[in-house]
This record gives C-alpha cells, structure tokens and sequence, in this order.
C-alpha cells in the first residue's frame, strides 16, 4: 500500500487526492454484471460429489492427494450426498446394472449441475464393448467434458476440470427460474486434440525409453545423491 | 520343434497315491482322469456322487481337501477337440486345495444341457456365491442351493452371459435407453425385500430397522451394496448384494487373442496393476511349453512387488481414513506417487501398464532403473516407522480394530478367505514360499502371520508385508541376472525382434504372431500366484485356437465378500466400515 499527504489547503490541486481515491477504490470495489459474476462464483466454487465406479475413481482421488492438490482450483469439496454437489465424475465403467443408480444419483443433483466423463470407459465403453456395459455415460447423461486415457492420469482429470471451470465462467445462465431450457449453452465445444495437434507435433525431442529420463521421483525429491 | 512342459511347481505332490484311484474305490468305476499340462490332477466323477465325494476330499480322505478354491462351469457344446473326455454340454469343475498336505484336485461333473446337479454348499459354505455365480452365467441349476438366484447380472437380465449363444459384445445387442419405465422397473428389482432372505421384520422386544448401504457409499470402497438388518446400531443380519462392476472379463476372454487379453487382466484388481499379468501370462507359457529367460523372471517379480507395495499403500491409507483418521492417506498416496515415477521410468505407465508378455516382458529396464529402485528401498522404512507410528499405533484405532470382525483359520479356510487375511488368522501358507513360481525361491524374505484375525491383525500383517516387498525388490536390483528379456520360443509374443529380417521362417512366424496371435495346443491349465489381495487364478481351456475357449479368473476378493456378514454381526454400523476397511478388496476383482 501506498501513503502520501494530501494538501487541504484551498487552491491547491486535486490531482493527487484523485489518485488515492481511484487506487482504493479499485481495492475495494468490483464492477460487473451479475450474472458474470454469478459464472465466476459457479466456476470457482464446484462441489464434486463422492461418485466412484473403477480405476479411473483412483486416479480421480489421486488428484485430491498431496502432490496434485485439487484443491488449487477450488473444487476439493467433496460431498457425500448428490443434493449439495453440482459436479458429478463419471469415474470408471458405466455398467448396466449401475446406470439406473447413476441416473437416479444424477436427478438429485442440484441445478446447474454439470458432468465430467472420466476415461475410456465413460467416454464411449472403451475396451469393454461387452454385453454388461453402457457404451458410454453419455448414452443417458449429458456430459460437459470428455477426459480421455485408460485410466487417464490425475493431471488429465485436473485439465478437463479447468476446461469445465472455464465453460462455466463463460457460459451466460439466467439468474432466476425459467420454465423448461434455460438456453445455456456450453461455449467449450472445441476439441482439445483440434487446438493442440500442431503444437504437439512441432515436438522433436522425445526421451529415449532406454533411459529413465527425467521421471518426476528423482534425486531432488528424495532430497539426497546416490554417488 | 517339441513343446516342453515347463516343470510344473503349482500342484504339490507329496501324495503318491493317485486321487482318481482313491475315489473309483469308493465312488466306483466311473470315476475318470484327465490329463491336464497344469499337473493338477483331475477327476471326472458321476453327477450323482458330487456331494458326497465333496464330503469325502474335505473330511476323509487322505489328504484333507480344506478349501474349495474355485467353482465354474465350462460350456462344452462348441469345443472340438475334448481329447476322450466324458461327454457333457456343460461341465462343472470344482478346484478343492488341500494346505495341510500341499495338494490340488479338480473334481468334474458332465451336465446335459437342462440338468441340475447337486449343490455343495452345505459342504463348502464358500459354494454359496460361487454356485449362484454358475447359475447366473450358465443357467445351470443347483438342487438344495438355499438361494439360487442372480449375483452379477441385474435381476432382470435375461439369458445366462457365459452360455455360447449369448451375444458377447455390448453393440451386438440393442442400443441402451434409459427409458424411465425402464429405470422404475430395475430400481424396483433392486429393493431390498428382508422376507425374500428369510428375514423376519420383528423380533419380541424389538422392530427391526432395514439399512442400505450403496451401491454408492462413501466406505464401501466402489460399487458395492450391502443391505443390513439392525436392532438399533447392531447388526442382526447383512446381505452383500454385488454385481454393480461385472465387467464379463471371463467373456471378454473368449474373443481376444491369447495375447491381447494381457490389458484385460491389469483391469481386474486395478490396484495391482502387472501383478494380474503375471498368473495369466505364465499360465499361457504353461500351455505352450514356454522357459521364460532369468532376467525376464526376476523383473517380473521386482514389477510385482512394487505393486504389492502401491496396493498396499492404497489400503493403509483408506483403513486408516475409514476409522476416522484423514491424514495417513494424504502421506501414503504421496509415496505411491514416488513409486509410480519408478513403474512409470520402467514401463511408461501407471496404474495398468500390461507390460508382461507371453514369453517375457515388453522391454528391458532402462538405464539408471537400478538407482530410482535402490532410492526408494533406501527411502521408504523409515516413512513406514513413521506410518506405524502415526496410524498402528494409534490408540484409537486400535481401539476401533482390535477384536472386530475375527475369524479363525478353519473360518477363513470354509469361507475361501486366502492371502494375508488368511495369514493374519496364523496361518502361514504363502504361495511364493510354498509353490515358488517365478524363482520365488530365490529370494530371502519373511512370510508375516499375526494371530488375532481380526481387522488389526489384516492390516499389520499387509503394512509387515510392504517391509518384506521391500527385502525382495532391493535382492532383485542388487542381484540381477544379464541376458535377455524374452524368450526364443515360437509363440513368444510377439517374437524377438532381431531375427525376423534374417530370415524367411522368422519373419512368417512374426506375422502370424502379431497379425492372428498365437495358436495354443488344445490342452487346460490354471496356474495361482499371491497377488495383492490373496490368491489369484487363471484357469485356461484352448481348442487349439489362438482365442482361448474358456478363462476363468478366480479372485481373491469375490469370496471375502460373502464372508461379511458371519463376521459382523452382532457388531455396529461404525464397525462394518473398521470391517470392509480391512478387507482390502476392490471392485473389479470381486465381479471381474
């Protein structure tokens, strides 16, 4: 914080005294419409509930875990009934004889409630085209982000979660109740390999897999050298 | 180029007297053998007799039969090469153990297609689910079965999934709607109805109360359900209902390719990553004639055991969370993360690398594997002093644990309970050192027991177990055998690289490899290792193709489930969740 002295003298300029006001107003003020920063609120504020299905629900709890702390982007509240959560994670195989709990889980949620579809099972049945699993979560909800991989790694849930925040920050909703659709529509439709496959490709310099590279456990982290 | 067997170390021996022998004796003639590459001797008996030569293998004969190990059945109507065996369409095999005289015998019954057989739960209480799981998958019936009805398929569900003539595939059969008739009439055959389970709602002094807990439930460790009947907090009566995570890996493996089923097999205890591999691939290798290469065997245990420890891991810190403590797990988790960087380095993966193959493993270890190996040995005892400090010898929870859910070894050993929760009883079987596989038996390591079998002594024995993981794993750095990581055989897959551009017969036999897979001779075996979780098995029959014609996967986890509630009544709610803590399963190994 700045200090200075301001004349109160008569005649002098109030230049100086314009400047403090501006520079405490803009701490202490924020101007915009609600319903931006209602959005901002929704986005900052997502209260996943405790769903589990298979080893993709590991990963998803790996990214609650001390070294990818979930918190950080203000979505670590994890709640064990559907009725105070807004976010629900498809973690894991959608079977058939789960899909009508999964469902029934899913009315309760409270509104606006959004979906995350979490690996290659929830996103399409993945390796498991067999007669007990749903081909895909989205076969009967409406999923709002896509994460792929096999289980995909807490990194990969971290940056669908982003996405999701980032669509709902941007997605203009009404304030108040309206009968039947509400017309938001999500403005994250982009796919991620769409917008990234040049950057990815421009990538010469890969590890060699004869080396262990530079694997994330190594000497620093284990605060010591092996001679 | 002759198949060698590979020596078989699975089935003990000791036992000169052929069992067929034993039984013709008493059960007449039409007791026939069956050769099997698994060594595991094998007995057709006559329908009529099952439950009495069950009664015989578990209390008279020679050597005591004390667990029943796996019941399945085989549906025989498509199979072409069935090498003299008695005619059937649907056979039901029994895998009876016998730890106190180190022996295996499979016990089979031929059934026309319709015909019902005797059921053998009131011989092995473990037949219980196992009996309504065939019943599910091959609509075979079993006579004096208490409750026969559907354990992994919903209630609805029509036909029986394992039979040929059930479409396999999900897009082979209508597209799936979820009409909200269609969710009214499956949430309504789930509704727990206590009279359909011989439940009483009143008892003189008392109204009972009816308590669902799941399929979604916070301590319940995945989608499983358990209905339970209280007399205030205490548990009169519980009924495990599962299914929830059936994800038909037994059908799965009926259309994949002897080698592209190994990623099907990570997904089934999917904490313990290669450790599922390893059953499956050396039972392939088993039926093929394959010698796996030293240094192949001595990674593949090192890679297991790392795994023991990340499973290990995963439970410690949930046990110690469902009793009330939140910190443990955020530490434990921390250090998985360290050991995955390690499977990460070796394998490029995480938590299913399928990096076993048949014959070998993918790759060898990079370099500078050794120092991230040697790092974390050096690393980790004194996070588990810290650990025992902070959780096992809390007085809370021991308070919580100590003297719930106990079992005795003869409790365990009816129920099909195997693995640490087996050793925590005081038993000290331990596959690794009593049927050494994988040059087990070169490696000095304790086998920990403890002896109260209740929740306290599940987990010591598991947190003892990382310790001696830990002993393994710094042997197999430190001691390493050079050479190479895969074997030469002609149906190692896929074959090594090297050769294939020298020469015309390699490179066809590369071909066929990667293009089709391998052919398997028609022949049956099952080989069990000591996976994270207990004993883990893959029973494999091939027709002579290169898809096998039936796997069965036998888990730990599906029998500890039944066991719940003999092992919780008469306790509270909060102790069901000390209960299923010290369980240590996961879903996908219990429904597969």
């Amino acid at each position: 914080m700045e200090w200075r002295l301001i004349k109160t003298e008569p005649g002098a300029p109030m230049a100086a005294v314009d400047d403090a006001y501006n520079e405490e107003a803009g701490k202490s003020f924020l101007t915009a419409k609600l319903e931006d920063l209602v959005a901002w609120g929704r986005a900052n504020s997502i209260w996943p509930f405790n769903f589990g299905l298979s080893c993709c629900y590991v990963e998803m709890a790996t990214s609650l875990t001390s070294r990818h702390d979930l918190s950080r982007f203000g979505a670590e509240v994890i709640r064990a009934t559907p009725r105070q959560a807004d976010l629900i994670v498809v973690s894991g195989t959608v079977f058939r004889k789960m899909a009508p709990v999964l469902q029934h889980l899913y009315e309760q949620l409270l509104e606006p409630r959004w979906v995350i579809s979490m690996g290659a099972c929830a996103n399409s049945g993945g390796m498991f085209d067999v007669y007990s699993v749903v081909q895909g979560a989205d076969k009967f909800l409406p999923v709002d982000v896509y994460v792929p991989g096999c289980p995909p790694r807490p990194e990969a849930f971290m940056q669908g979660l982003t996405l999701l925040q980032e669509a709902v920050k941007n997605t203009p909703r009404p304030l108040s109740w309206v009968i039947g659709d509400d017309g938001a529509v999500s403005k994250y439709s982009v796919s991620q390999r769409d917008l990234r496959t040049a950057d990815r490709m421009r990538a010469t310099g890969l590890a060699e897999p004869t080396t262990v590279g530079d694997a994330p456990l190594s000497d620093s982290l284990l605060g010591k050298k092996r001679s | 180029m002759a198949a060698v067997v590979q020596d078989n170390r699975q089935a003990g021996g000791g036992n000169d007297t052929h069992i067929a022998e034993d039984l013709a004796t008493h059960f007449g003639p039409d007791c026939v053998t069956q050769e099997c590459v698994d060594g595991i001797r094998t007995v057709w008996v006559p329908k009529k007799h099952v439950r009495q030569v069950m009664r015989y293998l578990k209390n008279d004969a020679p050597a005591r039969f004390e667990l029943m190990f796996d019941l399945s059945a085989i549906d025989e109507r498509a199979r072409r090469n069935r090498n003299g065996q008695p005619a059937s369409d649907f056979t039901v095999f029994y895998h009876l153990m016998s730890l106190s005289s180190d022996d295996d015998v499979r016990v089979k019954v031929a059934l026309a297609d319709g015909e019902s057989v005797d059921s053998i739960e009131s011989v092995y209480p473990v037949a219980n689910w196992y009996e309504r799981e065939a019943f599910d998958m091959f609509g075979i019936e079993f006579d004096g079965h208490p409750n026969l009805r559907r354990i992994l398929t919903p209630a609805l569900w029509e036909g029986h999934p394992l039979r040929k003539e059930h479409p396999a595939r999900a897009t082979e059969m209508d597209p799936f709607k979820m009409t909200p008739e269609f969710q009214k009439a499956q949430q309504d055959a789930l509704r727990f109805v206590p009279e359909d389970w011989g439940m009483s709602l009143s008892a003189k002094h008392t109204d009972f109360m009816f308590l669902n807990l799941g399929p979604n439930h916070p301590s319940v460790h995945g989608v499983f359900r358990i209905a339970l009947q209280l007399d205030g907090e205490v548990i009169v009566q519980a009924v495990p209902d599962i299914g929830y995570h059936h994800r038909a890996q037994e059908k799965m493996a009926e259309r994949q390719s002897w080698h592209t089923y190994i990623p099907y097999t990570d997904r089934v205890d999917y904490l313990g990553g290669v450790m599922n591999n390893l059953p499956y691939v050396m039972n392939v290798e088993n039926m093929a004639g394959i010698e796996v290469p030293e240094r192949a065997q001595v990674i593949r245990v090192m890679l297991a055991e790392l795994f023991r420890i990340s499973s290990h891991l995963v439970f410690y810190g949930t046990f110690a969370q469902d009793v009330g403590q939140m910190s443990p797990v955020l530490y434990m988790f921390a250090d998985r993360e360290r050991l995955f960087s390690i499977i990460e380095a070796i394998t490029g993966g995480r938590m299913h690398p399928s990096w076993f193959r048949i014959g070998g493993v993918t790759q060898d270890l990079p370099d500078g594997w050794d120092k991230m190996v040697l790092d974390f040995c050096d690393y980790m005892p004194a996070r588990l002093d810290h650990y025992q400090k902070m959780s096992m010898q809390n007085k809370i929870l021991q308070r919580r644990t100590k003297g719930i859910g106990a079992y005795t070894t003869e409790e365990g050993l009816d129920w099909g309970i195997t693995g640490p929760s087996l050793r925590a009883t005081g038993h000290d079987w331990d596959l690794r050192k009593n049927r050494p596989y994988s040059m087990y038996d070169q490696f000095e390591f304790d086998i920990p027991t403890a002896e109260a079998g209740d929740c306290y002594a599940r987990a010591a024995v598991r947190v003892e177990e990382i310790r001696q993981s830990l002993r393994i794993i710094r042997q197999c750095a430190e001691n390493m055998p050079s050479g190479p990581i895969k074997s030469d055989h002609r149906l190692t897959t896929p074959p090594r690289k090297e050769r294939t551009m020298q020469d015309i017969e390699t490179l066809i036999h590369h071909f066929l490899n990667v293009s089709w897979g391998p052919v398997i001779r028609p022949s049956e075996s099952c080989t069990t290792v000591e996976a994270t979780k207990g004993w883990n098995s893959y029973y494999s029959i091939s027709d002579g193709g290169t898809m096998a014609y039936r796997t069965r996967v036998r888990t730990p986890s599906f029998p500890a489930l039944q066991q719940i509630p003999l092992i919780s009544r008469g306790f509270m709610i909060a102790d069901l969740i000390a209960i299923i803590a010290s369980i240590d399963f996961v879903m996908a190994d219990v429904d597969r």
